[in-house]
C-alpha cells in the first residue's frame, strides 16, 4: 500500500470517516512505516490541539440583542414584501390600464381623424372643353372642316325642332330691332337686299 | 412574547416550526434562528477572526433564509441550509477582501465573556502549548479559503464529511480531500513545533 493512499486514511481515520476493511490495512502498514507513524502522530497532535483552542463565550446579553436585532429586521422585511405585493400589482393595474387608454386613443383616432384619400376627379368646364378640342381641330384642316359641317347641322337640328319657321322672322322680332343700334340695322337691311338679289338671280338662272 | 408562547415554539420540531415560519409566523423563525445562530456564529468567526463581521454576517444569512423560505424544499434540515445560506455569504464576503482580522479582539460592546486559560502541569509546557496553539491558528488561517472553510467547519464545529459538503455545496469526497490537503499544510508548517 502506498503511504501518499496511507496519508489520505490516516486523514479520514481522525474524521471518523474510514472503514472497518480500511482501518485494518492501515494499521498493518503502519506496522511497518515509520514515516507514516511520524506522520500519524502529528496529525493527532495538530486535532487535539485545534480541538482544545478556546472559543470566547458569548454573553446572554448579547444573544438577547442579536434576537430583538433580528425580529425587527424580520418584521420591516414582513412589511416591505406586503408592500412589495401592493406595488407590483398596482403597477400591473397601472399598465393595464395605460395599454386600454392607448388603444381607445388610437382607435379614435383611426375612426374620427384617418380619412380616405378621395379620388382627385378633373373637370373641364363648358368653354375649357371647347378651347381644348379647338385647339385638337385646329392642327388638321379636314378636321375642321367636318368639325363646322357638323356644329351647323346640330345648329339646324336644333332650329327645327324648336320650330323657328313658325315663328316670327327676325324682321318682325320689335324686342330685337329695339335693341339694335342705327348703324347695326343699316347693316343688317343692306345684308338682306345682298341676299334678295342673290335668290332673284339664281330664280331667273 | 409570553413565557407560555415561548415554552411552546420551543417544544415545536424544526419542521413543523419551518411550516408556520412559512405562514409568516415571525416567532417561529426567531425560534428557528435561535437554535442555529450560535454554530453559525462561531463558524463565521472562525474564518473571518472578526466579531463585528462574524455577527453582522449571521444576521444577513438568517434574513436571506427568511426571504428565500418559500423555496426551501426541506429536502435538508433548516440548520444545514441555514449553514449552507452563511458559508457562501461567508466566503463571497472574504473574497471580496474584507478586512480579516488575525486577533479575536474582546469587545466589551459584544459582551464577551473572557476564554478561560487551560492549566498546564508546568510553566514550560504551558509556554510550547501556547506557542503550538497560536501557531497553529496562524496556520489554519493562511490555508486556501475552500481548505480552511472545511477544516473549520469538520475540526472546529464537529461536522462529519456530508454535512460539511452540505453546507458547502460539494461532494462529500471533496471535503475528505480537502480535509487530507490541509492536515498535510499544517503538518508542514507546523514541522519544528510538531518534533520532540
Amino acid at each position: 500500500m502506498r503511504c501518499k493512499t496511507i496519508e489520505k486514511w490516516l486523514s479520514d481515520r481522525i474524521d471518523g470517516e474510514l472503514s472497518e476493511r480500511k482501518i485494518k490495512v492501515l494499521q498493518t502498514h503502519l506496522e511497518s512505516c515509520l514515516s507514516c507513524r511520524s506522520y500519524a502522530a502529528a496529525l493527532e497532535i495538530i486535532q487535539d490541539e485545534a480541538r482544545s483552542i478556546q472559543k470566547p463565550q458569548v454573553s446572554p446579553s448579547y444573544w438577547a440583542k442579536f434576537t430583538s436585532e433580528l425580529k425587527a429586521n424580520l418584521s420591516s422585511k414582513k412589511t416591505e414584501k406586503r408592500l412589495a405585493r401592493l406595488s407590483v400589482k398596482r403597477w400591473q393595474w397601472a399598465g393595464a390600464s395605460a395599454a386600454l387608454t392607448l388603444l381607445i386613443i388610437v382607435g379614435l383616432y383611426f375612426l374620427l381623424f384617418f380619412e380616405k384619400p378621395v379620388p382627385e376627379m378633373v373637370v373641364f368646364s363648358y368653354e375649357d372643353s371647347l378651347t381644348q378640342i379647338s385647339q385638337e381641330i385646329g392642327r388638321d384642316p379636314e378636321l375642321e372642316n367636318l368639325f363646322n359641317l357638323v356644329v351647323l347641322a346640330s345648329i339646324g337640328e336644333s332650329l327645327e325642332r324648336s320650330g323657328w319657321q313658325d315663328s316670327p322672322g327676325f324682321q318682325e322680332n320689335f324686342i330685337l330691332w329695339e335693341n339694335l343700334s342705327e348703324e347695326e340695322i343699316r347693316l343688317i337691311e343692306s345684308e338682306i337686299k345682298k341676299e334678295e338679289k342673290i335668290e332673284e338671280e339664281s330664280d331667273e338662272g | 412574547m409570553s413565557n407560555s408562547m415561548k415554552g411552546s415554539m420551543a417544544d415545536y420540531s424544526d419542521d413543523h416550526l419551518v411550516e408556520l415560519a412559512k405562514q409568516g409566523d415571525i416567532e417561529a423563525f426567531a425560534e428557528l434562528a435561535r437554535r442555529c445562530q450560535e454554530r453559525i456564529f462561531y463558524s463565521i468567526l472562525a474564518l473571518t477572526k472578526n466579531h463585528q463581521d462574524a455577527g453582522d454576517l449571521t444576521q444577513e444569512a438568517l434574513m436571506q433564509a427568511f426571504k428565500s423560505l418559500k423555496t426551501f424544499k426541506q429536502r435538508s434540515s433548516f440548520n444545514t441550509w441555514v449553514y449552507r445560506i452563511a458559508v457562501n455569504l461567508t466566503l463571497n464576503f472574504l473574497k471580496k477582501g474584507k478586512r480579516e482580522g488575525t486577533k479575536q479582539v474582546l469587545d466589551e460592546s459584544l459582551s464577551w465573556v473572557e476564554a478561560k486559560e487551560e492549566t498546564s502541569p508546568s510553566p514550560e509546557r504551558g509556554s510550547l502549548k501556547r506557542e503550538l496553539s497560536r501557531k497553529l491558528q496562524e496556520a489554519v488561517d493562511s490555508l486556501p479559503l475552500p481548505y480552511k472553510a472545511s477544516f473549520v467547519l469538520v475540526v472546529f464545529q464537529g461536522m462529519t464529511h456530508y454535512q460539511a459538503s452540505r453546507a458547502l455545496g460539494c461532494s462529500e469526497n471533496t471535503v475528505s480531500w480537502r480535509m487530507h490537503k490541509a492536515r498535510k499544510m499544517l503538518q508542514a508548517r507546523l514541522r519544528p513545533y510538531l518534533e520532540g
